[in-house]
């Protein structure tokens, strides 16, 4: 490489040209096209080409950079849409939790069941009497079964309140059963001295539905009877 | 032995049901009969209940101490960021608010009967309350027998 004493480097307008198209290829990320000018024009060694090479390196590690960095965001918005996705179980999964916690199901037309399973405190007893008065109403049920098999222990004022529940239900026209009442609830409900007159309480949920079943039978044989007795009066 | 501890933050009504099913596994693993486990879940629950109704947000905080005798306690915290309590004394009379007693035709639409702080009170061994320079604190306590 000839060195000359002259401080000025003379540089052809081509050379600076493929620089300025180089880096304006950089601008825009596209570091492939960039090098390759570079490559090209830099077959020429002179002080220009150092810089030419200097730039060049100075790009290649810009490109890896810039890589390296999508590559992170692309994780990293991954990332965050897998959390997305979680939260959002996390929402369908309080909702059914709180739909749980008041079951109501119609198990024939008109016949609602309340099965109460997990920790009764005041406020869930609040909740379930709300829910159970609007679903009797909304569904003109005539029977409501709540079937408490599920509850060891009730503190006695939500117990009492749970008894409440049942002749709201009554006041509603409708009929309610409490079934799978079990010692210790029992116990707590004699000793806070609640009257339970008027309210139907049976061992199971099946002995419930049984007693229904008995009791529409009657009344369809009932209703049977009198269509008989219509039908050979009228003959 | 050190003091095992759990927390859980209270926002919903779900965390709620979290916090005392969680509560009974805890004091279960510490050897109290399953019949007091269901009490002290229950305790949990009227204390987060209460946190979702009045304390804007706060938490549930559960500890073993086996120092206390004569076989240890369950120790709950509820922490809140709420006002605090204006008359507890008024509050623990079964179906009161801290105010007197709750009208019964606002007892559905508030959801609650006015019962939670005296089922704390029967079921739990000891309630302590104490206002915090934000918020406010109840502590229910659970002996291990």
């Amino acid at each position: 490489m000839a060195q000359s004493e002259d401080p000025h480097v003379i540089v052809t307008s081509d050379r600076l040209q493929s620089v300025i198209e180089a880096l304006s290829y950089a601008s825009v990320d596209e570091f492939d096209s960039c090098l390759d000018l570079l490559q090209r024009s830099g077959e020429i060694k002179d002080e220009f080409s150092e810089l030419e090479t200097a730039f060049s390196i100075f790009v290649r590690e810009l490109g890896e950079a810039k890589s390296e960095l999508n590559r992170t965001l692309a994780q990293q918005e991954s990332i965050n849409r897998e959390l997305e996705a979680k939260l959002e179980t996390i929402e369908v999964q309080q909702a059914a939790i709180r739909e749980l916690s008041t079951p109501i199901i119609e198990v024939w037309a008109g016949v609602l069941c309340l099965p109460v399973v997990g920790i009764v405190d005041s406020q869930r007893s609040a909740e379930m009497t709300e829910t159970l008065l609007e679903t009797i109403v909304a569904k003109q049920a005539r029977m409501a079964i709540v079937d408490i098999t599920g509850i060891d222990v009730m503190d006695t004022k939500t117990a009492d309140h749970f008894i409440k529940m049942a002749r709201a239900v009554r006041l509603l026209g409708a009929e309610c059963i409490v079934s799978g009442i079990n010692p210790g609830i029992a116990q707590t409900l004699t000793h806070i001295g609640v009257d339970l007159t008027g309210i139907r309480t049976l061992r199971s949920l099946r002995d419930a539905l049984q007693l229904y079943l008995r009791e529409t039978e009657q009344l369809v044989v009932h209703q049977h009877s009198q269509l008989a007795r219509k039908l050979t009066a009228e003959a | 032995m050190p003091v095992e501890t759990r927390a859980f933050a209270i926002q919903g009504r779900s965390d709620a049901i979290v916090a005392a099913s969680q509560a009974r596994r805890f004091a279960l693993r510490f050897g109290m009969a399953t019949r007091r486990a269901t009490e002290l879940a229950i305790v949990v629950s009227e204390l987060a209940s209460n946190i979702v109704k009045h304390g804007i947000r706060g938490e549930i905080r559960l500890a073993h101490d086996p120092e206390v005798p004569p076989r240890g306690e369950i120790l709950i915290e509820a922490h809140d960021v709420g006002p605090p309590i204006r008359d507890l004394q008024m509050a623990m009379i079964d179906g009161n608010d801290d105010q007197g007693p709750i009208d019964p035709a606002l007892i559905l639409r508030r959801g609650g009967i006015g019962t939670g702080l005296g089922a704390i009170a029967r079921l739990a061994d000891r309630l302590e309350y104490r206002k915090e320079e934000e918020g406010k604190v109840l502590t229910a306590r659970f002996l291990l027998r």
